[in-house]
């Protein structure tokens, strides 16, 4: 929901963070003298009580393809591997998830292995849907996060400009499911804690234009969460130009406990680091609509 | 073939709510008739949160049988704005509405605002059919 200050948030914060990517900290009111910093402590820019962390940054690793350990492999379609060769391949992946593999309850395998069976053609990425928490993050794109002093924090995605506001208040009760759900933040010490609920699809087009209950994703490997899900991140600062980024994942109705992912997340230092547009939902419109598509030759 | 579709990214829509299923942004007039109005009455069997607009599936017993219409209500955004969430129509709901017919004379209408049956009226927050729907009311009064 916007009201007039989320609304001079975005204005604002955008030219803040469009000229913070790499400068120096922002200047706060600071009685600590720096002699007696720590350099660790005073290399990490703060805004108001919290650290900045504005900036553009990314994962480095291959967790949108699997949170689990998983070794290089072809293509998963037999059309992907024959068209694409290496370029379509999947590359290893000492997995994400803390313990090693995701504790699925049996009440979670169906829809699991019709994920599994069904990969790529029934991946919400592959779709153009948005991708929710924590999948976002560890898309392989990078992300921006604009930041000011006391307000909501916005999260903006290069992939299919997705976006989210961490509303930095007291957990509600979302009033619906929507794909990226609800996020409620709050700072424990230097760790910005974000809690997200009410993350469902709702009914969902796959392609040949069957329609079923969309479930989030959280890789290409088929790995969900339900609109029953607690996702708890946990962004901490480690340094001036990483972050640990470390998320608990409860959903009573498919895992036996809630379990962790961890992973690191790293600034972009190029001076003109941004965001680009990747919209793209005009990219994955033959494969959702080619059924109903005439390829005459021409368009 | 091009499909046009509403962009989610206007700077004050962070409501992530996906915009695949969007069709071109219409025109009132291009789909529905403001001279084919028509009253429904039923029970909700679903309530599609989607962009642009919500939809209301409606079981409504006309012409001897059971009719499923669907209803065109505001965008979430609108809703959310009005008080609307999850629990506002569950399935099962008496409702009824005014609602002006689609032009292809398929079981679609769009409409302003739902009716319970003890009276309790509830805004869709479709801006244009509410607009369509006073214009009639002002037409009808004179």
């Amino acid at each position: 929901m916007m009201n007039s200050s989320k609304l001079a948030l975005l204005a604002s914060a955008m030219a803040l963070a469009a000229c913070t990517t790499t400068a120096g900290p922002i200047s706060a009111q600071s009685a600590r003298p720096a002699a007696s910093a720590p350099a660790s402590a005073a290399a990490v820019a703060r805004i108001g009580d919290a650290p900045n962390l504005n900036g553009v940054w990314q994962t480095m690793n291959t967790a949108n393809w699997n949170l689990e350990p998983h070794s290089a492999a072809a293509n998963p379609l037999e059309r992907g591997d024959r068209l694409l060769g290496a370029i379509g391949a999947i590359p290893a992946g000492l997995g994400v998830v803390e313990g090693g593999a995701i504790p699925y309850k049996p009440e979670a395998m169906e829809r699991l292995n019709s994920n599994r069976a069904n990969v790529i053609a029934h991946d919400p990425e592959a779709a153009c849907y948005l991708p929710g928490i924590p999948r976002a993050t560890y898309m392989d794109m990078p992300f921006q996060i604009i930041q000011g002093d006391g307000d909501d924090i916005l999260m903006a995605y290069e992939y299919a400009s997705a976006n989210r506001v961490i509303n930095m208040e007291e957990v509600g009760i979302p009033p619906i499911d929507t794909w990226m759900g609800t996020s409620y933040g709050q700072w424990e010490g230097d760790t910005l804690v974000v809690t997200t609920l009410a993350q469902g699809p709702g009914l969902v087009k796959l392609p040949a234009g069957e329609m079923v209950e969309g479930v989030t994703w959280l890789d290409r490997a088929g790995n969900y969460l339900t609109n029953h899900a607690t996702v708890t991140e946990r962004f901490t600062p480690n340094g001036p130009n990483h972050m640990t980024y470390s998320v608990t994942i409860d959903d009573p109705t498919i895992y036996t406990r809630p379990w962790t992912i961890s992973m690191p997340l790293y600034r972009h230092m190029e001076a003109n680091a941004q965001l680009l547009e990747f919209k793209c939902v005009p990219f994955s419109e033959r494969l959702l609509y080619g059924d109903l598509i005439e390829e005459t030759g021409s368009n | 073939m091009k499909i046009s579709k509403l962009s989610a990214a206007a700077i004050g829509a962070v409501l992530a709510i996906t915009a695949v299923g969007a069709a071109a942004h219409h025109s009132f007039a291009t789909e529905f008739d403001r001279n084919k109005p028509i009253r429904l009455e039923g029970k909700v069997v679903m309530f599609e949160w989607v962009n642009p607009h919500s939809w209301i599936h409606i079981d409504v017993r006309r012409n001897n049988r059971t009719e499923r219409w669907r209803v065109e209500g505001g965008a979430p955004s609108a809703l959310l704005r009005r008080g609307w969430n999850r629990n506002s129509l569950p399935a099962g709901t008496d409702i009824i509405v005014d609602a002006f017919q689609a032009r292809d004379g398929d079981t679609r209408a769009s409409a302003a605002e739902i009716r319970f049956p003890n009276g309790r009226e509830l805004s869709l927050g479709n801006p244009t059919t509410e607009a369509v729907a006073a214009a009639a009311r002002r037409a009808a009064g004179n």
